[in-house]
This record gives structure tokens, C-alpha cells and sequence, in this order.
């Protein structure tokens, strides 16, 4: 079982901590993205898998036995990092097969393994230039066919994309897939990208601050977030967020009220007390200067035409709400209802800014997979959020 | 864990080295505290057990010791003065302004580095014979103004102030007085000092023109002062010698100990070519 | 470089010339005439006493290739440069290795005290190491009689004498090279190393195939001013401590240029000695960078 494993790890450097009782666990041939702004922790995480950074405290499980203080190479990882660290001074292929030759590894074996991963990532013909001599592109494929050959049973990926060109970036993901697709190697891929989280991970853990805030497939980080963080970082604009206060079967925000479904209020009564955080993302809501009941009033401060959408930027009381919407933009200073999809509503605790979870009733609605596990994967397993 | 028993052996093999290095230090400014006697019966004595200045007093009563001392700081404020002051200006003009054979002129200065002294030594000795600086101190002082070192290390780091700010004093139509004060002197500032010190302590130990020009006593300094204690073993001078090497060692420790650090940078980035 | 921006100045070459003028006549007077002075001095027989100097041509060249103490002082030259290399390329690679992986702690106080003897004038160092070593009364003299061994004169050895001198000589020259060649060691990218360390690289391979080619730039001017500048910094201890003997075993190249001049009054033999160690230096750098040039790695 080639599975990651971490329990109760800490990493502090000296009084700083900047990774803080992690539990996660990584299945066996998933891919998993670690999620978040700089600075949340996700690459020291990566870090302690690859063995790269010391454990300060719990245990970190790989293949079921304790890694803490077993070395990086022997660990059997394969890593990419963010700037390639290729060797500057070895061709392409020295550099592709230079830890093979390390190991003692067969020289007929290196040579079919480096041939395919050199055929595979499109290299044919560089073989014998130096990494300078190469574009941003190349190098990166070059950094992921040296890991490649050595057919570990971890791939590690530190942002690899940032350092590409927006149209690079696109092909790159898809010949990151196809990769993992190939060997199902487990995966854990560091970005701050929400899109490229999103179109390749299994699931995603977005950490925060040192913490692990939600872990869970994409599809449900969407549209099911576990806190208000999570909602926050996943999607672009941002989903609106509005202090809410529970009151005789209304829900009062910014001054004004709006009365959300029956099952809804069951659900905020069954979690206890009145002050909650109410969560709609732009895309779910709609815009109109006609009456609309059961909506919030407000005046439009500002426009941002995205080409196929509009994003609306208008006032509340004071309070700024986002909406995307398609056409039929009202103009700046105009007063307009803001009506909230009530099927894509979100409502967290107050104080512990988590969801207070989703009525069943709700759970027609199918939310879609982004991705389909194939029954290749052992078991046909269905990954568990943590 | 085992990379902290890996650790201590590489930390013992250092510890080692270091002990090699400043080992002879130690032993000097102890021993120079130390009578004769009492330097050759407890050598090995770090704390002498009657701690004694009859050496230091024994100096300044054979030698003019406190006129070498003032001739060896004359020379090397007067040589530090002089090469800053040119390397500055030198650096400045190769690297704000472009003009024909720039690069080959620079190259040609900088490769004077590698010129032995001794394919320079006879013409310039007779060059300050013929000034009259012979047993003079300026006779040590004028050989060492040539030095390239100097507008290398200004040069490397007056490379790295941001172009920007100098082409806005640009269009400010500043002077280049203005600029160089400034802008450039603050900002080459750790550079300059360390390339000060540097020229200060190498021209406080230069040892090979004051053995060529200087002949009497009060024309001395420390490098001659000290020689004059070297016998084959040692010998009944052997305190007294350790007492002038402490003195001379002085000032230069004094400089290197507060200005460890830009010293130590600056000359770890002479070895990366720009 | 903005030349547009530079270009507008008025004026430009002739402030420039003038900013360089202080620096270039010192150069002028103090070495590149003299430079050309001693070539031409070269093909002269002269004493700097006499008013008159007597051309002789090669003569002095030739004088010099075939006298026998010529070619015992190109060995010892040789030795000289063998030894310097050894302890002050050699070690401080390897220390510098030790000292960025594997010692975190302590750095900057072992790199302050490693460097300190460099401050140090080498009359002070011939001093001090001229007592430690004293064959008869030296602290390691006491020692090593502990353990029955009795030091040998080596001021009056051959052999010895110029491997003292050498060791005196590295006391001060360590420290230097040491710093510079730590800067080129640690200026690996880290990124890189830990890329060997996933791949399971033993230590000694991660040093010759990754840190060693790629501080190749460094190391290859640390290897180059240890020749050119150690040999002159160790005419100090020769000069002071056995003035090229016993029988010229501890003389150089540049010892015996002053040797001549200073002490014989040969001043044209003196001068060819010296074009000769030019000539030699020259050739040892264009050597240096012909042929390392195609390994070496530059950060650019």
C-alpha cells in the first residue's frame, strides 16, 4: 500500500510553526493537490514527504512504515521542483539518467527508460544540449522526465507550472495527467493555482496558516466547502460572504432580511445558537432592477466585463456583494435586487466559521464529478474527506 | 540520530584546523606577557603565572618603537587614502560611462594583479632613488599605489545598484559629484569600507618595500622593526619578539574583529567573476 | 546598460578619461613603465651602481637556461606551487564541502577565525613559526622529545626547509582562499542539491559531479592567485627566515629575481629571472583557461 500518512505532524522552526497538527491521509495512486496562498504550508509539507525538511513532532507513515527520520533517498520519491534544479552543467540526457547511474541501475535498462521518457515529453532531439540552452518549457519537461525515470512509487510536484506561460501551462496539465495516468504513481502536487487544482486533482487539501482546512474532491470543495476559508480561496470573484442573524424565521444581513427555505432554518436550529455566516457564490446569484421578492436592495458601485459574464459589484448598506451575471448589466448607481440561487445557498457556525452542513432534501441536485475514477484504481476505491 | 554523530566528527576535523590557525596567536600574546625564564621552563602555559611588561618596556627602550609605529600608520593611511579615493573615480568612470576601449583598458589593469613584484621592482626602486625617497617613507608609499584590487571590488559593487536610480538623478541633471555622494558612496558603502580596511591591513604588513628602502631605525616600520629579532633559535630575544609581534599584530586584529563581516563578504565575492 | 540615457551626456569620454586619470598615472609610472624598463634592463649587464650599462643581448637569457641552479630553482618553483595547491586549493575544497553540508552550526564563528591569520603579517607568522617549529627549544620539539623523537634543523635542510616555508606561508593564505572558495561551494543552488539528496547521491559524488563542476568558475581562480600570489607571499619567510638557502634549496623564482638584484647586483640577470616568471605566469593563465574553459560552468 503505497499510501502517505500524516498524523499529528508539526513543523516548527524554532518558535515559528508554520505546519500545525496535520492529519492527512494520501491514498495509494490518488492524485492530490496541496492548496493554498504562500506561506499556508503546503510546500513544507510537501517538503516532509520528500524528506527535505525535519518532522518536529508526530509521525509521518509512508508505505505503512515511519519516515521521520529516514533519509530523502531512501524514500523512493521522484520530485519536480518549482525552478527544475537541473544539473547546469550535464546535457539533457546526463541529467535524465544521472540518478539511475547513481544507483548502478542496468546501462541497457537506463537507456529504454530514458528513451521513453524523452519520446513521451517530446524532447527528441535535445538530448545533448545544456539546460541554458533550453526554453522555460523544455527545462520543465526535462525536470519531469528525470523524475520519471526513476519510476517511483511517490511523484512529488513543487508549482511546477508557475514558471510557464498561461498557454504552456494548459498543455502542461494535460501532460501531467496523462503521465500520472500511465504509471499511477500517488501523486502530490503543490500549487496555489485554484484552476489547476481543480482540473487535476483527485482531491484537494488547502491548508491555511499551517492548517488543513478542507480535504475533499473538487467538485464537493466547490460546491459543498467545509468552512468559510474554503469558500473564500475556491472560485473567482470570491463568494460572497455576510454576517447573518437568525430571527423568528428570517435571516437578517446588512440591514435587510430574506427568508431562506424551511429546511434551512431546520438545519441552522439543529446546529444551535443565531449569529451564522450566509455564503452565495456570484455565479448563483441574479440581478434585476425589477421587484424581486425575497431579495437584498442595493446600489451598483461597479462593472468588470469579463467577455462572456459581467461581474456587478454593488452595496449593500455598506456591505460590498458580488455578482456574476450574463447580460443586461445595469449601470453604475443604479439600485437593483440581488436574488441568491436558495439551492446554492451556504450557512456557516459563527464562531467556528464551519459548515453547519447541507439538508438532504437538497441532495437531488447532482453536483457533478470532475473527474470519473476509473475502476483501474485498487478497489474502485471512493476517497473518504477527512 | 545518526546525523548528529556525523556531526561531531566533521565538527572535531574543523576544531582541528582552527586550533592549527590560532594556536601561534595565542601562544605570542601569552608568551609576550612571559620572562625569559619563565617562557622556556612553562611553555605550554596559556596564563603566565607571573605576568610581566618588561618586554613591551624592553621594546620601546631599543627602538624608536613608538616612531615606527606612527611611520608604519602614516604610510598606510597615506596609500589607503590615495587608492580609494582613484578606485572610486576609476570604477565610477568604467561603469556609468562607454567610451573606446573601455573593456580592454579595464582588462589590462585588472590583469596587473598577476604581475610578480619582481618585474616591477628594479625600475621603481630606481625611480624613487631618483625622487630622493630612498630610507624615505614616501620611498614605500609610491610602489604601492598601483593596485587594482581596488577598482575591481568598487567596480563589482557599484554593479549592483539598481540602474534606475542613477538614471533619475540623470534626469534630475545631477552633477557627478552629486550622484557620488549621494547616491553611490552610501550604497557601496560596506564595500568601501571592507576595500579600505583591506588596503589598510595589507599596507600595515607590507613587508617587501620597506626592507628595500628603508636603512635607518627611525625610518622603520613594524615588518623591519620585527625582523630585527629573528636569530636562527630564537634566542635570548625570543619574549621581546613575541611582544612586537603582538604590537604589530594589533591594529590589524582590532580592524578584522569589527569589521569581520564586510570583510569577509566583500573578499568571498572577489572570487565570483561579474 | 541603458546606453541611450548614457550616451546624452555631454562631455562623456573626457570626464571619463579623467575620472580614470589619478588610477592610470600610478599605473603608468609605477608599473607599466617599469614593466617595459625591465625588459629592456633584460639584455643588459649592469649593477645599478655604474653610470654606464652594457648591452649583451640574450646573453643573460641564455646564461640563465644553462646554469644548473636555474633548474633547481624551477624545482623548487615547482614544489612550491605543489604544496601551496595541496593545502590551500585542496583543503579548503573539501573543508568548505564539510563545512556547507555537513556542519550547520557555528558557521560564521569558524569562518571568522579560519580567516583571522590572513590579517596577520607573515613577518609576525615567520616569527611565531619559527619559535613553534624551533627544532631544539619549540614547543613541538618539547613534544615530540616526549615521545623520543627529536626534530630535525630543518632550516638547514634541504628538503625541509622549503616545505616550512611553504606551511608558514599557507598560514596566512588559507583563510583567504578558504572564504572564496566557500562563497563558490555554497553558491550551488540548494535546489539542486536537494534534487541529489531525493535521488539517493552519496556525499563524495554529490561533490565531484555536482558541487565541484559547478563552482568550477571559482575554484578555477582560488587555483590560479594561489600560484601567482603565493609564490610571492612566500618570499617574506624565505627572505626572513633562510634567505633562499640552505644552498638556494628554499630560493624560488621570484626570491631569486630579488636575490640577484638586491644581493648580487645583477640587475640584467635579476630582470630576464623576472620576464621569465612573467612569461611562465602567462602561460599558467592562458593554460588555466583554454583548457578549463569547456568544463567550466558559469553562472551566465
Amino acid at each position: 500500500m503505497k499510501d502517505i500518512i500524516f498524523d499529528h505532524v508539526l513543523k516548527a522552526y524554532g518558535k515559528n510553526v508554520v505546519v500545525k497538527g496535520l492529519n492527512l491521509n494520501i491514498c495509494e495512486g490518488e492524485r492530490l493537490v496541496l492548496l493554498g496562498p504562500s506561506g499556508c504550508g503546503k510546500t513544507t509539507t510537501l517538503r516532509m514527504i520528500a524528506g527535505l525538511e525535519n518532522i518536529t513532532d508526530g509521525q509521518l507513515y509512508m508505505g505503512g512504515r515511519i519516515v521521520n527520520d529516514i533519509p530523502s533517498g531512501k524514500r523512493n520519491v521522484s520530485m519536480v521542483f518549482q525552478n527544475y534544479a537541473l544539473f547546469p552543467h550535464m546535457t539533457v540526457e546526463d541529467n535524465i539518467s544521472y540518478g539511475l547511474k547513481v544507483q548502478k541501475v542496468d546501462p541497457r535498462e537506463i537507456e529504454e527508460r530514458s528513451n521513453a521518457a524523452i519520446s513521451m515529453l517530446d524532447l527528441n532531439g535535445l538530448e545533448k544540449r545544456k539546460p541554458k540552452e533550453l526554453s522555460g518549457g523544455q527545462r520543465q519537461r526535462v525536470a519531469l522526465a528525470r523524475a520519471l525515470v526513476k519510476r517511483s512509487d511517490y511523484f512529488l510536484l513543487d508549482e511546477p507550472l508557475s514558471n510557464l506561460d498561461a498557454q504552456l501551462r494548459v498543455h502542461s496539465r494535460k501532460e501531467l495527467v496523462k503521465i500520472h495516468e500511465m504509471y499511477h504513481q500517488t501523486f502530490v502536487y503543490v500549487t496555489h493555482d485554484q484552476v489547476e487544482a481543480m482540473t487535476m486533482g483527485h482531491r484537494i487539501a488547502l491548508m491555511y496558516d499551517g492548517i488543513l482546512q478542507t480535504i475533499d474532491t473538487p467538485s464537493n470543495v466547490y460546491n459543498r466547502p467545509a468552512n468559510v476559508y474554503a469558500a473564500r480561496f475556491i472560485g473567482a470573484p470570491s463568494t460572497n460572504i455576510i454576517e447573518a442573524n437568525l430571527n423568528e424565521g428570517k435571516l437578517i444581513m446588512a440591514g435587510q432580511h430574506i427568508v431562506p427555505p424551511e429546511v434551512w432554518i431546520k438545519k441552522m436550529k439543529e446546529n444551535g445558537g443565531d449569529m451564522f455566516y450566509f455564503g452565495i457564490r456570484p455565479e448563483h446569484t441574479k440581478i434585476t432592477t425589477d421587484y424581486m421578492d425575497n431579495a437584498l436592495k442595493g446600489i451598483v458601485r461597479y462593472t468588470e466585463d469579463y467577455g462572456n459574464k459581467v461581474g456587478v459589484y454593488f452595496d449593500i448598506n455598506g456591505k460590498e456583494l458580488i455578482s456574476v451575471c450574463d447580460n443586461n448589466v445595469p449601470a453604475t448607481g443604479e439600485r437593483v435586487y440581488f436574488v441568491p440561487d436558495y439551492s446554492r445557498i451556504h450557512l456557516f457556525d459563527y464562531k467556528t466559521e464551519n459548515s453547519i452542513g447541507y439538508p438532504e432534501d437538497l441532495s437531488k441536485h447532482n453536483y457533478g464529478v470532475v473527474y470519473e475514477l476509473r475502476g483501474r484504481l485498487a478497489g474502485d476505491r471512493k476517497f473518504k474527506a477527512e | 540520530m545518526k546525523t548528529e554523530l556525523n556531526s561531531m566528527k566533521w565538527h572535531i576535523l574543523v576544531i582541528i584546523i582552527v586550533c592549527i590557525l590560532i594556536i601561534p596567536v595565542v601562544f605570542a600574546v601569552s608568551n609576550s606577557f612571559k620572562t625569559l625564564a619563565d617562557a622556556f621552563s612553562n611553555m605550554f602555559n596559556i596564563i603566565p603565572a607571573n605576568p610581566t611588561l618588561e618586554n613591551y618596556i624592553h621594546v620601546f627602550e631599543k627602538l624608536p618603537f613608538l616612531q615606527i609605529t606612527l611611520n608604519t600608520f602614516f604610510i598606510a593611511t597615506i596609500v589607503t587614502g590615495f587608492k580609494i579615493i582613484t578606485s572610486l573615480l576609476a570604477a565610477y568612470a568604467f561603469v556609468y560611462f562607454n567610451f573606446r576601449g573601455k573593456n580592454l583598458l579595464y582588462f589590462v589593469l585588472i590583469s596587473t594583479m598577476f604581475i610578480p613584484f619582481t618585474v616591477i621592482m628594479i625600475p621603481n626602486y630606481l625611480t624613487i632613488s631618483c625622487m630622493g625617497f630612498r630610507d624615505n617613507l614616501w620611498g614605500v608609499i609610491l610602489p604601492q599605489l598601483s593596485d587594482a584590487l581596488g577598482i575591481f571590488l568598487l567596480r563589482q559593487s557599484m554593479r549592483t545598484i539598481p540602474r534606475s536610480l542613477i538614471e533619475a538623478a540623470y534626469l534630475e541633471n545631477a552633477s557627478d559629484f552629486k550622484i557620488m555622494k549621494d547616491i553611490i558612496i552610501p550604497l557601496v558603502k560596506p564595500a568601501l569600507i571592507s576595500t579600505g580596511i583591506i588596503f589598510f591591513i595589507n599596507s600595515w604588513n607590507e613587508y617587501v618595500w620597506p626592507v628595500l628602502v628603508l636603512k635607518s631605525k627611525e625610518n622603520y616600520t613594524l615588518s623591519l622593526a620585527l625582523q630585527m629579532f629573528i636569530s636562527a633559535e630564537g634566542g635570548t630575544e625570543f619574549t621581546i619578539a613575541m611582544a612586537v609581534s603582538v604590537m604589530t599584530m594589533l591594529i590589524p586584529l582590532v580592524l578584522y574583529i569589527v569589521f569581520q563581516k564586510h570583510i569577509i563578504n566583500t573578499f568571498a565575492m572577489s572570487g565570483i567573476k561579474g | 546598460m541603458n546606453r541611450i540615457s548614457l550616451k546624452k551626456q555631454n562631455g562623456d569620454k573626457g570626464r571619463a578619461y579623467l575620472y580614470i586619470l589619478p588610477s592610470l598615472l600610478a599605473f603608468a609610472i609605477f608599473m607599466f613603465w617599469p614593466l617595459f624598463r625591465t625588459i629592456y634592463l633584460s639584455f643588459f649587464d649592469w649593477n645599478m651602481i655604474k653610470p654606464d650599462k652594457e648591452f649583451v643581448g640574450f646573453e643573460n637569457y641564455i646564461e640563465l637556461f644553462q646554469n644548473p641552479l636555474t633548474y633547481k630553482i624551477l624545482g623548487n618553483t615547482g614544489a612550491y606551487i605543489l604544496i601551496l595547491l595541496v593545502i590551500n586549493f585542496v583543503v579548503p575544497y573539501i573543508l568548505s564541502f564539510v563545512l556547507s553540508m555537513m556542519i550547520k552550526k557555528g558557521q560564521n564563528f569558524y569562518k571568522g577565525i579560519i580567516f583571522l591569520p590572513s590579517v596577520i603579517s607573515l613577518v609576525v607568522g615567520s616569527i611565531l613559526y619559527m619559535w613553534i617549529l624551533n627544532p631544539i627549544s619549540g614547543p613541538l620539539a618539547i613534544i615530540a622529545q616526549v615521545f623520543g623523537v627529536t626534530l630535525p634543523v630543518w632550516s638547514k635542510s634541504e628538503g625541509l626547509a622549503l616545505v616550512v616555508l611553504s606551511l608558514i606561508t599557507s598560514w596566512k593564505v588559507f583563510g583567504y582562499n578558504f572564504i572564496v572558495v566557500l562563497a563558490g561551494v555554497t553558491g550551488v543552488s540548494q535546489e539542486v542539491i536537494e534534487a541529489a539528496k531525493i535521488d539517493d547521491v552519496p556525499m563524495h559524488k554529490v561533490f565531484w559531479d555536482i558541487i565541484l563542476p559547478m563552482s568550477s568558475a571559482t575554484g578555477l581562480y582560488v587555483f590560479i592567485i594561489t600560484i601567482v600570489q603565493g609564490l610571492q607571499y612566500v618570499f617574506t619567510p624565505i627572505k626572513v627566515v633562510t634567505q633562499g638557502g640552505p644552498n638556494y634549496a628554499s630560493s624560488n623564482l621570484i626570491y631569486h629575481s630579488y636575490h640577484e638584484a638586491f644581493v648580487l647586483y645583477r640587475t640584467g640577470m635579476s630582470s630576464a629571472f623576472s620576464i621569465i616568471t612573467l612569461i611562465l605566469f602567462i602561460l599558467l593563465l592562458i593554460i588555466g583557461f583554454k583548457f578549463v574553459e569547456k568544463g567550466v560552468y558559469y553562472e551566465n
